[in-house]
């Protein structure tokens, strides 16, 4: 069994599940002033989540820092809301990646192994001025570095040897960052009975609004998760309109639009069917084009739209409003109005 | 009525007769029952898809009844084979990594291939240009011939491939199949099981792999204060990418040779003058000695130059595709009548296509060639032809008929 110790660090893992199913404990019993310091930890992790992007501090008692990590997901799944999932799944794995530093190459192997089935072995290499201290199973390695940018992570700048990628313990531990993201992104998204004690639901209520009240400056750096098409800047509901009223895009037109929609987070298929059903597009070329702008083919770079003043340029800056004048970009327009609408629930209904 | 090119019904015929000698050589791909198959009707019609097939005899008597110019199976393996894209349930999918001649440079396509615009009926030999150079159409048509000298590069790349994909990508030789397209190149198949999940982005890294894509030559040990040996016995990349460097610095290929002379920067010129410097390094170490010669930027350009020649070429868009239809292996290419042959990956080396391959045996047939290349099938070269009959045995008399070059008679 997994020491209480182990758990609280790493309460995801699949042993401290077993050591919670082990002490059996009740929902009805929650409520008990016992748990008391359970549930604002756990209250406290989602507040963190929200506030920090990371997890930190914790409880002195191991077992009920544990305990506080299921509390915490079953609050943010109550919400929801898949923008806080995202945001507590990534604030826990920061957390566990800074945990995980500190462990021996053979812990972080265990744990890679044991939980996310990871083909690693540890294996000290010294190449040039790099210290590798690991060999992972290169399918392992492309199903968690595939969402990185940076050139170091590219399969083609790595050493790939029989089948294994090297990799020093930084990078291992970042790739299993990944993994636990993934993980607690699962858990918190399963859904839980909404019929909660009183003690709960008011821990809820906090969570929302602090939530509300961070948006705006957390939406800064990060876009809203879904497509609010009340939050499109003036040019993009022209040409959107257009599109969608059979009329004629103009190259340019095109490229801006689908990358606009692409970088708010719209899925490639849903503009490669936006484009088709609307016009007499071939439906492979349209593909083709739409994951070419999305890195999907050719360069792999990520196109973003045009700023405004390139759009001026070439004359599809279509009625442009007052807070045209406060940006310069299409995206930074779709922010700030996407965050406004968050802000009051009247709003939110007219999308 | 047209000119039938190709005499369609002489060639199903042709083809319906050799599956019923030989329908059994057909092997059904690993796990059948969960692959899609295409089949393409001699008749022009639309490809027969969304089928499938519970085990081989079922997949033989189809075969012997259609007798198809063309057959095709799923690299992917889905839930629902026979339902239609969106509800087919994909499982996972074979890699399968396309080497084609159409999309190598080889001298000899002046020699063989042609094109024609569609618009002003101009035409040329060689690849067909992206436009039309006398009426500026874009519409151009394009034939293209197997040559010895196309499938020996194409084997090249195999070759090339498959040391890759066992020294870097530890693949084992139980799950590489190495298949000659019947046609301008081989097709090489991963089915590994560890492989089949693996989605298009983790796809792309591996042919961006394969073909040097996106190389940082900083990243393979470049860089200022790295001491260490000879990069040319590295890992992976690192040894592969130091050698190709070696090789083409050694004897440098007149194009670099030429753009040296015409004055691209002092760069490439001091690349000349330091040859002998950086040869040295490199078989010495350490590899960041070699940037007293070269900036980092030259060296990368150079080196992308380089890694040509040790990278394999593979069609990417095919590669990447994990709902691919594949020539089922065992099977006749209707663009050649030529089979569509496993290799083994010890026997690639010495394998000979145009021998091998060659399904029909039999006496003359007389047929009227409107326009042929020189080809050799077998032991035998046939040809140019130009608006002539000629008395050709079997095999060569296909071939000329699926290329729709020639048809039945005077």
């Amino acid at each position: 069994m997994i020491s209480e110790r182990e758990a609280s660090k790493y309460p995801f893992l699949k042993e401290a599940a077993s050591l919670l199913e082990h002490l059996e404990i009740d929902i009805e019993n929650l409520t008990d002033q016992r748990y008391r310091p359970i549930l604002d930890r756990g209250e406290e992790r989602v507040i963190q989540a929200i506030r920090y992007g990371v997890v930190g501090g914790g409880l002195k008692d191991d077992l009920a820092e544990f305990l506080s990590f299921p509390i915490a997901v079953m609050l943010v799944s109550m919400t929801r809301d898949p923008f806080l999932e995202r945001r507590y799944a990534l604030a826990e794995a920061v957390r566990a990646r800074r945990l995980l530093e500190s462990e021996d190459e053979g812990r972080i192997a265990e744990i890679a192994r044991g939980e996310f089935r990871w083909r690693i072995k540890v294996q000290r290499r010294e190449i040039e001025d790099t210290i590798y201290s690991f060999e992972l199973h290169f399918v392992d390695y492309l199903r968690n570095s595939s969402s990185f940018r940076e050139d170091k992570w590219r399969l083609i700048n790595r050493i790939l040897t029989e089948g294994y990628v090297l990799l020093t313990k930084a990078e291992a531990v970042r790739l299993l960052q990944v993994e636990v993201e993934e993980l607690i992104r699962r858990l918190s998204s399963r859904r839980v009975e909404s019929n909660m004690p009183e003690q709960i639901m008011e821990r809820l209520g906090r969570i929302k609004r602090t939530l509300d009240e961070s948006r705006s400056s957390i939406g800064d750096s990060a876009l809203p998760s879904e497509v609010i098409h009340g939050a499109f800047p003036p040019c993009i509901t022209h040409s959107y309109r257009t599109l969608t009223a059979g009329g004629r895009l103009s190259h340019i037109e095109r490229f801006t639009l689908s990358s606009f929609l692409l970088n708010i987070g719209m899925e490639p298929e849903r503009i490669v069917q936006l484009f088709v059903s609307a016009s007499d597009f071939d439906e492979g070329l349209t593909r083709y084009q739409i994951e070419h702008i999305s890195g999907l083919r050719g360069s792999r770079t990520r196109y973003t739209p045009p700023n405004c003043m390139t759009m001026r340029t070439h004359g599809i800056c279509h009625n442009p409003d007052s807070l045209c004048g406060k940006v310069k970009h299409p995206l930074s327009y779709y922010r700030r109005r996407a965050s406004e609408l968050r802000m009051s629930p009247k709003a939110r209904k007219d999308r | 009525m047209a000119e039938d090119w190709g005499s369609t019904s002489f060639l199903e015929e042709q083809f319906r007769r050799y599956y019923r000698a030989g329908v059994a050589k057909v092997d059904p791909p690993l796990e059948m029952e969960r692959r899609e198959f295409g089949f393409l009707p001699f008749d022009g019609g639309v490809m027969i898809r969304h089928t499938s097939f519970s085990d081989p005899s079922q997949l033989h008597a189809f075969i012997m009844e259609k007798a198809p110019a063309h057959i095709y199976y799923s690299s992917a393996y889905y839930r629902e084979p026979r339902a239609d894209m969106e509800s087919k349930g994909w499982i996972g999918a074979d890699m399968v990594f396309d080497i084609d001649a159409d999309h190598m440079e080889t001298p000899c396509r002046m020699n063989h291939d042609a094109w024609r615009c569609n618009l002003c009926g101009a035409e040329g030999m060689g690849r067909a240009p992206e436009r039309c150079p006398k009426c500026g159409g874009t519409t151009l048509e394009e034939e293209t011939w197997v040559c010895d000298i196309c499938l020996d590069k194409a084997k090249g790349e195999a070759q090339k491939l498959l040391d890759i994909l066992i020294q870097d990508f530890g693949i084992p030789l139980e799950y590489l199949k190495v298949n000659f397209t019947g046609n301008r190149g081989y097709h090489i198949h991963i089915t590994a099981p560890w492989i089949r999940g693996l989605d298009q982005r983790a796809r792309r890294e591996i042919v961006d792999y394969v073909t040097g894509s996106g190389m940082r030559i900083e990243l393979l040990g470049f860089r200022p204060g790295v001491k260490g040996s000879s990069p040319l016995h590295g890992l992976g990349w690192r040894g592969r990418a130091s050698k190709a460097l070696y090789d083409y610095l050694a004897k440098p290929p007149p194009r670099l040779l030429e753009e040296v002379r015409r004055g691209r920067g002092k760069k490439m010129r001091s690349i000349t003058d330091s040859r002998d410097e950086i040869l040295k390094v490199l078989g010495e170490g350490p590899p960041s000695g070699i940037l007293k010669y070269l900036g980092r930027e030259s060296l990368n350009r150079l080196m992308e130059e380089a890694v040509r020649e040790q990278a394999a070429a593979v069609d990417t868009v095919v590669t990447m595709d994990i709902h691919r239809l594949i020539r089922l292996p065992n099977t006749l290419n209707g663009k050649t009548g030529l089979i569509a042959q496993p290799v083994s990956v010890e026997g690639l080396e010495d394998y000979d296509p145009l021998s091998s391959s060659i399904a029909f045996k039999g006496g003359e047939v007389p047929i009227y060639v409107r326009r042929a290349p020189m080809f050799r099938l077998g032991g035998e070269k046939y040809g140019p032809f130009k608006e002539e009959p000629a008395s050709l045995p079997l095999a060569a008399a296909i071939f000329l008929l699926c290329r729709k070059a020639a048809r039945i008679g005077r």
